[in-house]
Protein backbone atom coordinates (compact mmCIF):
# COMPACT_ATOMS: atom_id res chain seq x y z
CA UNK A 1 0.00 0.00 0.00
CA UNK A 2 1.34 3.41 -0.90
CA UNK A 3 1.99 5.96 1.81
CA UNK A 4 -0.79 8.17 0.51
CA UNK A 5 -3.28 5.37 0.93
CA UNK A 6 -2.39 5.26 4.61
CA UNK A 7 -2.13 8.95 5.44
CA UNK A 8 -4.62 10.36 2.94
CA UNK A 9 -4.18 13.02 0.31
CA UNK A 10 -1.01 15.01 0.18
CA UNK A 11 1.30 16.28 -2.47
CA UNK A 12 4.28 14.06 -2.92
CA UNK A 13 7.79 15.26 -2.30
CA UNK A 14 9.63 17.23 -4.94
CA UNK A 15 12.32 14.97 -6.28
CA UNK A 16 13.19 16.52 -9.60
CA UNK A 17 16.82 16.02 -10.32
CA UNK A 18 18.63 19.37 -10.46
CA UNK A 19 20.94 17.88 -13.05
CA UNK A 20 18.16 18.06 -15.62
CA UNK A 21 17.09 21.58 -14.79
CA UNK A 22 20.02 23.90 -14.57
CA UNK A 23 19.72 26.52 -11.88
CA UNK A 24 19.98 29.41 -14.31
CA UNK A 25 17.76 27.87 -16.96
CA UNK A 26 14.99 27.41 -14.43
CA UNK A 27 14.61 31.19 -14.25
CA UNK A 28 13.75 31.51 -17.96
CA UNK A 29 10.06 30.73 -17.76
CA UNK A 30 9.24 32.66 -14.55
CA UNK A 31 10.98 35.74 -15.95
CA UNK A 32 9.22 35.31 -19.29
CA UNK A 33 5.91 35.08 -17.46
CA UNK A 34 6.68 38.22 -15.48
CA UNK A 35 7.63 40.06 -18.65
CA UNK A 36 4.43 38.91 -20.37
CA UNK A 37 2.45 40.08 -17.33
CA UNK A 38 4.02 43.55 -17.50
CA UNK A 39 3.53 43.82 -21.27
CA UNK A 40 -0.09 42.66 -21.19
CA UNK A 41 -0.82 45.25 -18.52
CA UNK A 42 0.92 47.98 -20.53
CA UNK A 43 -1.19 47.06 -23.55
CA UNK A 44 -4.31 47.21 -21.35
CA UNK A 45 -5.85 44.08 -22.84
CA UNK A 46 -7.82 43.34 -19.70
CA UNK A 47 -9.84 45.63 -17.41
CA UNK A 48 -8.45 46.43 -13.99
CA UNK A 49 -10.79 44.03 -12.18
CA UNK A 50 -9.25 41.14 -14.09
CA UNK A 51 -5.56 41.93 -14.22
CA UNK A 52 -3.38 44.49 -12.50
CA UNK A 53 0.32 45.04 -13.04
CA UNK A 54 3.02 43.54 -10.79
CA UNK A 55 3.76 47.13 -9.72
CA UNK A 56 0.18 47.52 -8.42
CA UNK A 57 0.44 44.26 -6.50
CA UNK A 58 3.70 45.41 -4.91
CA UNK A 59 2.12 48.80 -4.05
CA UNK A 60 -0.86 47.08 -2.52
CA UNK A 61 1.43 44.90 -0.41
CA UNK A 62 3.28 48.00 0.76
CA UNK A 63 0.01 49.76 1.67
CA UNK A 64 -1.25 46.74 3.60
CA UNK A 65 2.09 46.55 5.40
CA UNK A 66 2.32 50.24 6.34
CA UNK A 67 -1.26 50.30 7.63
CA UNK A 68 -0.38 47.30 9.81
CA UNK A 69 -3.26 45.19 8.45
CA UNK A 70 -0.96 42.64 6.92
CA UNK A 71 1.09 42.08 10.07
CA UNK A 72 -2.10 41.69 12.11
CA UNK A 73 -3.54 39.17 9.66
CA UNK A 74 -0.31 37.17 9.52
CA UNK A 75 0.05 37.18 13.29
CA UNK A 76 -3.54 35.97 13.76
CA UNK A 77 -3.28 33.25 11.10
CA UNK A 78 0.10 31.96 12.24
CA UNK A 79 -1.00 31.97 15.87
CA UNK A 80 -4.04 29.85 14.99
CA UNK A 81 -1.86 27.49 13.00
CA UNK A 82 0.75 27.21 15.75
CA UNK A 83 -1.77 26.54 18.52
CA UNK A 84 -3.98 24.08 16.65
CA UNK A 85 -1.02 22.37 15.07
CA UNK A 86 0.98 21.85 18.26
CA UNK A 87 -2.06 20.57 20.16
CA UNK A 88 -2.98 18.28 17.27
CA UNK A 89 0.58 16.96 16.90
CA UNK A 90 1.02 16.24 20.59
CA UNK A 91 -2.33 14.49 20.86
CA UNK A 92 -1.63 12.69 17.57
CA UNK A 93 1.74 11.38 18.73
CA UNK A 94 0.23 10.24 22.04
CA UNK A 95 -2.71 8.52 20.35
CA UNK A 96 -0.54 6.91 17.69
CA UNK A 97 1.90 5.56 20.27
CA UNK A 98 -0.95 4.26 22.38
CA UNK A 99 -2.62 2.54 19.43
CA UNK A 100 0.64 0.90 18.39
CA UNK A 101 1.68 -0.11 21.87
CA UNK A 102 -1.41 -1.27 23.70
CA UNK A 103 -3.60 -4.13 22.55
CA UNK A 104 -6.42 -2.91 24.79
CA UNK A 105 -6.34 0.58 23.30
CA UNK A 106 -6.42 -0.97 19.85
CA UNK A 107 -9.47 -3.08 20.65
CA UNK A 108 -11.45 -0.22 22.14
CA UNK A 109 -10.37 2.75 20.03
CA UNK A 110 -9.32 1.47 16.59
CA UNK A 111 -12.78 1.17 15.00
CA UNK A 112 -13.74 4.69 16.10
CA UNK A 113 -10.34 6.06 15.09
CA UNK A 114 -10.46 4.43 11.65
CA UNK A 115 -13.98 5.67 11.01
CA UNK A 116 -13.34 9.25 12.09
CA UNK A 117 -10.12 9.60 10.13
CA UNK A 118 -12.05 9.05 6.92
CA UNK A 119 -14.17 12.16 7.46
CA UNK A 120 -12.74 15.04 5.42
CA UNK A 121 -11.99 18.05 7.62
CA UNK A 122 -13.66 20.42 5.18
CA UNK A 123 -16.89 18.43 5.33
CA UNK A 124 -16.88 18.97 9.09
CA UNK A 125 -16.55 22.74 8.80
CA UNK A 126 -20.29 23.57 8.69
CA UNK A 127 -20.88 21.14 11.55
CA UNK A 128 -18.16 22.74 13.65
CA UNK A 129 -19.50 26.22 12.82
CA UNK A 130 -22.87 25.29 14.35
CA UNK A 131 -21.24 23.78 17.44
CA UNK A 132 -18.42 26.27 18.08
CA UNK A 133 -19.65 29.40 16.32
CA UNK A 134 -17.30 31.25 13.98
CA UNK A 135 -14.84 32.41 16.64
CA UNK A 136 -11.29 31.41 17.48
CA UNK A 137 -12.32 28.00 18.85
CA UNK A 138 -13.59 26.94 15.43
CA UNK A 139 -10.23 27.49 13.72
CA UNK A 140 -8.22 25.85 16.49
CA UNK A 141 -10.51 22.79 16.55
CA UNK A 142 -10.43 22.43 12.77
CA UNK A 143 -6.63 22.63 12.61
CA UNK A 144 -6.41 20.24 15.54
CA UNK A 145 -8.56 17.76 13.63
CA UNK A 146 -6.59 18.25 10.41
CA UNK A 147 -3.30 17.64 12.24
CA UNK A 148 -4.28 14.90 14.67
CA UNK A 149 -5.08 12.08 12.26
CA UNK A 150 -2.09 12.16 9.90
CA UNK A 151 0.32 12.51 12.84
CA UNK A 152 -1.39 9.71 14.78
CA UNK A 153 -1.33 7.39 11.76
CA UNK A 154 2.31 8.16 11.00
CA UNK A 155 3.29 7.55 14.63
CA UNK A 156 1.32 4.30 14.78
CA UNK A 157 2.94 3.01 11.59
CA UNK A 158 6.35 4.21 12.75
CA UNK A 159 6.20 2.41 16.08
CA UNK A 160 4.75 -0.71 14.49
CA UNK A 161 7.46 -0.96 11.89
CA UNK A 162 10.34 -1.09 14.36
CA UNK A 163 12.07 -4.40 13.60
CA UNK A 164 11.68 -6.95 16.41
CA UNK A 165 15.43 -7.48 16.47
CA UNK A 166 16.02 -3.92 17.67
CA UNK A 167 13.84 -4.49 20.70
CA UNK A 168 15.48 -7.84 21.32
CA UNK A 169 18.89 -6.19 21.30
CA UNK A 170 17.55 -3.77 23.89
CA UNK A 171 16.38 -6.66 26.04
CA UNK A 172 19.74 -8.36 25.69
CA UNK A 173 21.38 -5.19 26.98
CA UNK A 174 18.88 -5.16 29.87
CA UNK A 175 17.71 -1.63 29.09
CA UNK A 176 15.06 -0.15 31.35
CA UNK A 177 11.80 0.83 29.61
CA UNK A 178 12.86 4.48 29.64
CA UNK A 179 16.21 3.60 28.05
CA UNK A 180 14.42 1.30 25.62
CA UNK A 181 12.27 4.25 24.61
CA UNK A 182 15.10 6.78 24.55
CA UNK A 183 17.64 4.61 22.71
CA UNK A 184 15.54 2.45 20.42
CA UNK A 185 11.88 3.35 19.99
CA UNK A 186 12.30 7.12 19.77
CA UNK A 187 15.11 7.24 17.18
CA UNK A 188 13.45 4.52 15.11
CA UNK A 189 10.12 6.36 14.96
CA UNK A 190 11.36 9.91 14.35
CA UNK A 191 11.54 9.70 10.54
CA UNK A 192 7.96 8.45 10.13
CA UNK A 193 6.56 10.91 12.67
CA UNK A 194 8.35 13.84 11.04
CA UNK A 195 6.99 12.93 7.63
CA UNK A 196 3.50 12.74 9.11
CA UNK A 197 3.99 16.11 10.80
CA UNK A 198 5.19 17.75 7.60
CA UNK A 199 2.22 16.44 5.62
CA UNK A 200 -0.13 17.52 8.41
CA UNK A 201 1.36 21.01 8.49
CA UNK A 202 0.85 21.59 4.77
CA UNK A 203 -2.67 20.29 5.00
CA UNK A 204 -3.51 22.35 8.08
CA UNK A 205 -2.28 25.50 6.39
CA UNK A 206 -4.56 24.91 3.42
CA UNK A 207 -7.54 24.10 5.63
CA UNK A 208 -6.92 27.21 7.75
CA UNK A 209 -6.83 29.48 4.69
CA UNK A 210 -10.04 27.85 3.44
CA UNK A 211 -11.79 28.28 6.78
CA UNK A 212 -10.67 31.90 6.99
CA UNK A 213 -12.17 32.44 3.54
CA UNK A 214 -15.43 30.84 4.70
CA UNK A 215 -15.86 32.24 8.17
CA UNK A 216 -13.48 34.74 9.68
CA UNK A 217 -13.18 38.32 10.75
CA UNK A 218 -9.39 38.28 10.67
CA UNK A 219 -6.45 36.46 9.16
CA UNK A 220 -4.79 36.23 5.78
CA UNK A 221 -7.76 34.36 4.29
CA UNK A 222 -10.08 37.14 5.36
CA UNK A 223 -7.88 39.75 3.63
CA UNK A 224 -8.22 37.76 0.42
CA UNK A 225 -11.95 37.32 0.85
CA UNK A 226 -12.38 41.05 1.47
CA UNK A 227 -10.27 41.81 -1.59
CA UNK A 228 -12.49 39.51 -3.62
CA UNK A 229 -15.68 41.17 -2.44
CA UNK A 230 -14.33 44.64 -3.20
CA UNK A 231 -12.96 43.47 -6.56
CA UNK A 232 -9.46 44.41 -5.39
CA UNK A 233 -7.49 41.85 -7.37
CA UNK A 234 -4.19 43.40 -6.24
CA UNK A 235 -5.06 42.60 -2.64
CA UNK A 236 -6.12 39.06 -3.56
CA UNK A 237 -2.83 38.49 -5.35
CA UNK A 238 -0.85 39.71 -2.35
CA UNK A 239 -2.70 37.07 -0.34
CA UNK A 240 -2.06 34.34 -2.92
CA UNK A 241 1.67 35.10 -2.98
CA UNK A 242 1.90 35.23 0.79
CA UNK A 243 -0.01 32.00 1.45
CA UNK A 244 2.20 30.29 -1.12
CA UNK A 245 5.35 31.71 0.42
CA UNK A 246 4.31 30.70 3.93
CA UNK A 247 3.30 27.20 2.84
CA UNK A 248 6.64 26.81 1.07
CA UNK A 249 8.68 28.08 4.05
CA UNK A 250 6.86 25.82 6.51
CA UNK A 251 7.47 22.79 4.33
CA UNK A 252 11.09 23.71 3.68
CA UNK A 253 11.92 24.32 7.34
CA UNK A 254 10.46 20.97 8.36
CA UNK A 255 12.47 19.28 5.62
CA UNK A 256 15.62 20.95 6.96
CA UNK A 257 14.72 19.84 10.49
CA UNK A 258 14.22 16.31 9.19
CA UNK A 259 17.61 16.33 7.54
CA UNK A 260 19.28 17.76 10.63
CA UNK A 261 17.68 15.24 12.99
CA UNK A 262 18.48 12.36 10.70
CA UNK A 263 22.04 13.43 9.91
CA UNK A 264 23.39 10.32 11.68
CA UNK A 265 21.85 8.23 8.92
CA UNK A 266 24.14 9.60 6.25
CA UNK A 267 27.27 9.29 8.32
CA UNK A 268 26.91 5.55 7.81
CA UNK B 1 -14.54 -25.92 21.97
CA UNK B 2 -15.25 -23.93 18.86
CA UNK B 3 -18.70 -23.21 20.25
CA UNK B 4 -17.13 -21.21 23.05
CA UNK B 5 -14.64 -19.47 20.80
CA UNK B 6 -17.14 -17.83 18.49
CA UNK B 7 -19.12 -15.94 21.14
CA UNK B 8 -15.84 -14.80 22.65
CA UNK B 9 -14.70 -13.36 19.33
CA UNK B 10 -18.05 -11.67 18.81
CA UNK B 11 -17.77 -10.20 22.28
CA UNK B 12 -14.26 -8.99 21.54
CA UNK B 13 -15.31 -7.23 18.36
CA UNK B 14 -18.23 -5.69 20.23
CA UNK B 15 -15.76 -3.91 22.51
CA UNK B 16 -14.75 -1.76 19.56
CA UNK B 17 -18.33 -0.53 19.34
CA UNK B 18 -18.37 0.57 22.97
CA UNK B 19 -16.78 3.96 22.33
CA UNK B 20 -19.02 4.89 19.38
CA UNK B 21 -22.04 3.88 21.48
CA UNK B 22 -20.88 6.06 24.37
CA UNK B 23 -20.23 9.00 22.03
CA UNK B 24 -23.63 8.67 20.37
CA UNK B 25 -25.23 8.42 23.80
CA UNK B 26 -23.49 11.61 24.88
CA UNK B 27 -24.59 13.36 21.69
CA UNK B 28 -28.18 12.23 22.26
CA UNK B 29 -28.05 13.27 25.92
CA UNK B 30 -26.66 16.72 25.07
CA UNK B 31 -29.27 17.26 22.38
CA UNK B 32 -32.08 16.68 24.86
CA UNK B 33 -30.73 18.94 27.59
CA UNK B 34 -32.22 22.21 26.40
CA UNK B 35 -33.07 24.18 23.29
CA UNK B 36 -29.62 25.77 23.03
CA UNK B 37 -27.97 22.36 22.91
CA UNK B 38 -30.59 20.91 20.58
CA UNK B 39 -29.61 23.69 18.18
CA UNK B 40 -26.06 22.42 17.80
CA UNK B 41 -26.52 18.73 18.58
CA UNK B 42 -29.51 17.56 16.60
CA UNK B 43 -31.16 14.52 18.22
CA UNK B 44 -30.38 11.29 16.36
CA UNK B 45 -34.03 10.64 15.54
CA UNK B 46 -34.10 14.05 13.90
CA UNK B 47 -31.01 13.17 11.83
CA UNK B 48 -32.76 10.00 10.72
CA UNK B 49 -35.85 12.08 9.93
CA UNK B 50 -33.73 14.47 7.86
CA UNK B 51 -32.23 11.54 5.97
CA UNK B 52 -35.71 10.20 5.13
CA UNK B 53 -36.92 13.66 4.22
CA UNK B 54 -33.91 14.31 1.95
CA UNK B 55 -34.28 10.90 0.31
CA UNK B 56 -38.00 11.23 -0.21
CA UNK B 57 -37.78 14.78 -1.54
CA UNK B 58 -34.94 13.75 -3.85
CA UNK B 59 -32.71 16.55 -2.51
CA UNK B 60 -29.97 14.18 -1.48
CA UNK B 61 -29.86 12.44 -4.87
CA UNK B 62 -29.87 15.69 -6.84
CA UNK B 63 -27.04 17.22 -4.83
CA UNK B 64 -25.10 14.00 -4.56
CA UNK B 65 -25.23 13.44 -8.29
CA UNK B 66 -24.36 17.10 -8.85
CA UNK B 67 -21.22 16.76 -6.74
CA UNK B 68 -20.24 13.43 -8.26
CA UNK B 69 -20.71 14.64 -11.81
CA UNK B 70 -18.73 17.80 -11.15
CA UNK B 71 -15.96 15.89 -9.38
CA UNK B 72 -15.62 13.35 -12.19
CA UNK B 73 -15.61 15.97 -14.96
CA UNK B 74 -12.97 18.00 -13.13
CA UNK B 75 -10.97 14.90 -12.27
CA UNK B 76 -10.97 13.67 -15.85
CA UNK B 77 -9.93 17.06 -17.25
CA UNK B 78 -7.23 17.57 -14.66
CA UNK B 79 -5.86 14.05 -14.94
CA UNK B 80 -5.67 14.16 -18.75
CA UNK B 81 -3.96 17.56 -18.66
CA UNK B 82 -1.62 16.35 -15.91
CA UNK B 83 -0.64 13.23 -17.84
CA UNK B 84 -0.05 15.31 -20.97
CA UNK B 85 2.21 17.78 -19.16
CA UNK B 86 3.97 14.95 -17.33
CA UNK B 87 4.66 13.19 -20.65
CA UNK B 88 5.94 16.40 -22.17
CA UNK B 89 8.28 16.95 -19.23
CA UNK B 90 9.54 13.39 -19.35
CA UNK B 91 10.32 13.41 -23.06
CA UNK B 92 11.57 16.94 -23.64
CA UNK B 93 14.29 18.54 -21.60
CA UNK B 94 13.29 22.00 -22.88
CA UNK B 95 9.71 21.47 -21.71
CA UNK B 96 11.01 20.27 -18.36
CA UNK B 97 13.22 23.33 -17.92
CA UNK B 98 10.41 25.70 -18.83
CA UNK B 99 7.44 24.06 -17.12
CA UNK B 100 8.98 22.69 -13.93
CA UNK B 101 9.75 26.05 -12.22
CA UNK B 102 6.24 27.35 -12.90
CA UNK B 103 4.66 24.09 -11.75
CA UNK B 104 6.68 24.02 -8.55
CA UNK B 105 5.89 27.68 -7.90
CA UNK B 106 2.14 27.54 -8.42
CA UNK B 107 1.60 24.40 -6.39
CA UNK B 108 3.06 26.06 -3.29
CA UNK B 109 -0.15 28.07 -2.98
CA UNK B 110 -2.70 26.15 -0.86
CA UNK B 111 -5.27 24.97 -3.39
CA UNK B 112 -8.32 26.60 -1.81
CA UNK B 113 -6.30 29.79 -1.27
CA UNK B 114 -6.55 30.24 -5.02
CA UNK B 115 -10.35 30.42 -4.92
CA UNK B 116 -10.65 34.23 -4.45
CA UNK B 117 -8.46 34.79 -7.51
CA UNK B 118 -10.32 32.21 -9.55
CA UNK B 119 -13.59 33.71 -8.46
CA UNK B 120 -12.52 37.12 -9.81
CA UNK B 121 -11.37 35.60 -13.09
CA UNK B 122 -14.01 32.95 -13.76
CA UNK B 123 -16.93 34.06 -11.59
CA UNK B 124 -18.68 32.12 -8.85
CA UNK B 125 -20.29 29.51 -11.04
CA UNK B 126 -19.52 26.12 -12.50
CA UNK B 127 -16.25 27.01 -14.32
CA UNK B 128 -14.56 28.05 -11.07
CA UNK B 129 -15.53 24.86 -9.27
CA UNK B 130 -14.42 22.70 -12.17
CA UNK B 131 -11.13 24.54 -12.38
CA UNK B 132 -10.32 23.94 -8.71
CA UNK B 133 -11.14 20.22 -9.00
CA UNK B 134 -9.13 19.89 -12.19
CA UNK B 135 -6.16 21.62 -10.56
CA UNK B 136 -6.36 19.25 -7.58
CA UNK B 137 -6.14 16.27 -9.94
CA UNK B 138 -3.55 17.95 -12.15
CA UNK B 139 -0.80 18.40 -9.53
CA UNK B 140 -0.27 14.76 -8.52
CA UNK B 141 -0.76 13.47 -12.07
CA UNK B 142 2.03 15.66 -13.51
CA UNK B 143 4.49 14.55 -10.88
CA UNK B 144 3.67 10.85 -10.97
CA UNK B 145 3.58 10.64 -14.76
CA UNK B 146 6.97 12.32 -14.95
CA UNK B 147 8.48 10.22 -12.17
CA UNK B 148 7.00 7.01 -13.57
CA UNK B 149 8.52 7.53 -17.00
CA UNK B 150 11.85 8.80 -15.65
CA UNK B 151 12.35 5.77 -13.49
CA UNK B 152 11.83 3.18 -16.22
CA UNK B 153 14.78 0.87 -16.02
CA UNK B 154 17.26 1.54 -18.80
CA UNK B 155 17.56 -2.21 -19.36
CA UNK B 156 13.88 -2.39 -20.33
CA UNK B 157 14.43 0.27 -22.97
CA UNK B 158 17.43 -1.63 -24.24
CA UNK B 159 15.42 -4.82 -24.54
CA UNK B 160 12.84 -2.88 -26.52
CA UNK B 161 15.51 -1.49 -28.79
CA UNK B 162 17.02 -4.94 -29.21
CA UNK B 163 13.63 -6.12 -30.46
CA UNK B 164 13.75 -3.29 -32.97
CA UNK B 165 10.72 -1.49 -31.48
CA UNK B 166 9.95 1.91 -32.98
CA UNK B 167 9.03 4.88 -30.79
CA UNK B 168 5.32 3.99 -30.67
CA UNK B 169 5.88 0.35 -29.92
CA UNK B 170 8.54 1.17 -27.32
CA UNK B 171 6.06 3.46 -25.59
CA UNK B 172 3.18 0.99 -25.69
CA UNK B 173 5.07 -2.18 -24.84
CA UNK B 174 7.81 -0.92 -22.54
CA UNK B 175 7.38 2.59 -21.16
CA UNK B 176 3.65 2.60 -20.51
CA UNK B 177 3.49 -0.71 -18.60
CA UNK B 178 6.58 0.24 -16.61
CA UNK B 179 5.12 3.63 -15.69
CA UNK B 180 1.64 2.28 -14.95
CA UNK B 181 2.17 1.71 -11.19
CA UNK B 182 3.31 5.30 -10.79
CA UNK B 183 0.38 6.60 -12.86
CA UNK B 184 -2.03 4.67 -10.66
CA UNK B 185 -0.34 6.02 -7.53
CA UNK B 186 -0.91 9.49 -8.97
CA UNK B 187 -4.56 8.68 -9.51
CA UNK B 188 -4.86 7.38 -5.96
CA UNK B 189 -3.61 10.74 -4.74
CA UNK B 190 -5.67 12.70 -7.25
CA UNK B 191 -9.06 11.16 -6.50
CA UNK B 192 -9.38 12.00 -2.77
CA UNK B 193 -7.81 15.41 -3.34
CA UNK B 194 -10.21 16.18 -6.18
CA UNK B 195 -13.16 15.05 -4.07
CA UNK B 196 -12.01 17.35 -1.28
CA UNK B 197 -11.58 20.20 -3.76
CA UNK B 198 -15.10 19.55 -5.06
CA UNK B 199 -16.57 19.85 -1.56
CA UNK B 200 -14.39 22.86 -0.67
CA UNK B 201 -15.26 24.58 -3.93
CA UNK B 202 -18.96 24.02 -3.32
CA UNK B 203 -18.67 25.42 0.20
CA UNK B 204 -16.91 28.54 -1.06
CA UNK B 205 -18.70 29.08 -4.40
CA UNK B 206 -22.22 28.64 -3.17
CA UNK B 207 -24.31 28.08 -6.30
CA UNK B 208 -25.76 25.11 -8.13
CA UNK B 209 -26.44 21.55 -6.97
CA UNK B 210 -23.92 19.84 -4.74
CA UNK B 211 -23.45 18.36 -1.29
CA UNK B 212 -21.33 21.35 -0.26
CA UNK B 213 -24.09 23.74 -1.26
CA UNK B 214 -26.69 21.68 0.56
CA UNK B 215 -24.48 21.86 3.66
CA UNK B 216 -23.94 25.60 3.37
CA UNK B 217 -27.64 26.35 3.08
CA UNK B 218 -28.31 23.95 5.96
CA UNK B 219 -25.76 25.87 8.00
CA UNK B 220 -27.55 29.15 7.31
CA UNK B 221 -30.81 27.56 8.40
CA UNK B 222 -29.08 25.96 11.42
CA UNK B 223 -30.21 22.50 10.26
CA UNK B 224 -27.63 20.34 12.03
CA UNK B 225 -29.51 17.18 11.06
CA UNK B 226 -29.06 17.93 7.34
CA UNK B 227 -25.40 18.80 7.86
CA UNK B 228 -24.74 15.48 9.58
CA UNK B 229 -26.43 13.56 6.75
CA UNK B 230 -24.29 15.47 4.20
CA UNK B 231 -21.03 14.95 6.10
CA UNK B 232 -21.70 11.21 6.32
CA UNK B 233 -22.58 11.01 2.61
CA UNK B 234 -19.39 12.88 1.66
CA UNK B 235 -17.31 10.54 3.80
CA UNK B 236 -18.93 7.38 2.45
CA UNK B 237 -18.58 8.51 -1.15
CA UNK B 238 -14.92 9.36 -0.56
CA UNK B 239 -14.25 5.93 0.93
CA UNK B 240 -16.15 4.29 -1.93
CA UNK B 241 -14.10 6.06 -4.59
CA UNK B 242 -10.77 5.16 -3.00
CA UNK B 243 -11.82 1.52 -2.54
CA UNK B 244 -13.00 1.27 -6.13
CA UNK B 245 -9.76 2.74 -7.38
CA UNK B 246 -7.51 0.50 -5.34
CA UNK B 247 -9.55 -2.50 -6.50
CA UNK B 248 -9.14 -1.40 -10.11
CA UNK B 249 -5.42 -0.76 -9.73
CA UNK B 250 -4.74 -4.11 -8.09
CA UNK B 251 -6.52 -5.74 -11.06
CA UNK B 252 -4.51 -3.68 -13.54
CA UNK B 253 -1.28 -4.46 -11.75
CA UNK B 254 -1.90 -8.15 -11.11
CA UNK B 255 1.01 -9.04 -13.41
CA UNK B 256 3.31 -7.46 -10.84
CA UNK B 257 2.83 -10.33 -8.43
CA UNK B 258 3.38 -13.08 -10.97
CA UNK B 259 7.07 -13.40 -11.69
Amino acid sequence: MSKSAVIGWHWPAITFNPRYTGWLASWISPLALLLAWVLVCRAQWFPEQILVSPQDVADSARDLWSSGDLQDALRVSLYRLALGFSLGSLLGIAAGALLAHSETARIYFSPTFNALRQVPTLALTPLFILIFGIGETLKIVIILKATFFPVAIATREGVRSIPRQYLEVGEAYCLSSWQQFRRIIFPATVPAVLTGIRIALGRSWMILVAVELLAADSGIGQIMEMGRQMLRIDQVMVGVFLTGLIGFSLDRSLRLLERWLLRWRHQG
Amino acid sequence: MSKQKIPLRVLKSLRGLLLPAVLLGLWEYTSHRDAAHAFAFAPLEQVYGALRELLAGGDLWVNLLGSLQRASTGLLTGAVAGIAIGLLMAFSRIALTLINPLYQGIRQVPLLGLTPLISLWLGNGEPSKLFIIALAAFYPMVLNTYEGLRQVDLRYREVGQAYGFGRVLLFRRVLLPAALPSLLTGLQQAVPFAWLAAIGGELIFNAGAGLGNLMMSAELGARMDVIVVCAISITLLGIGMSQLLSLASSRLLRWQHIR
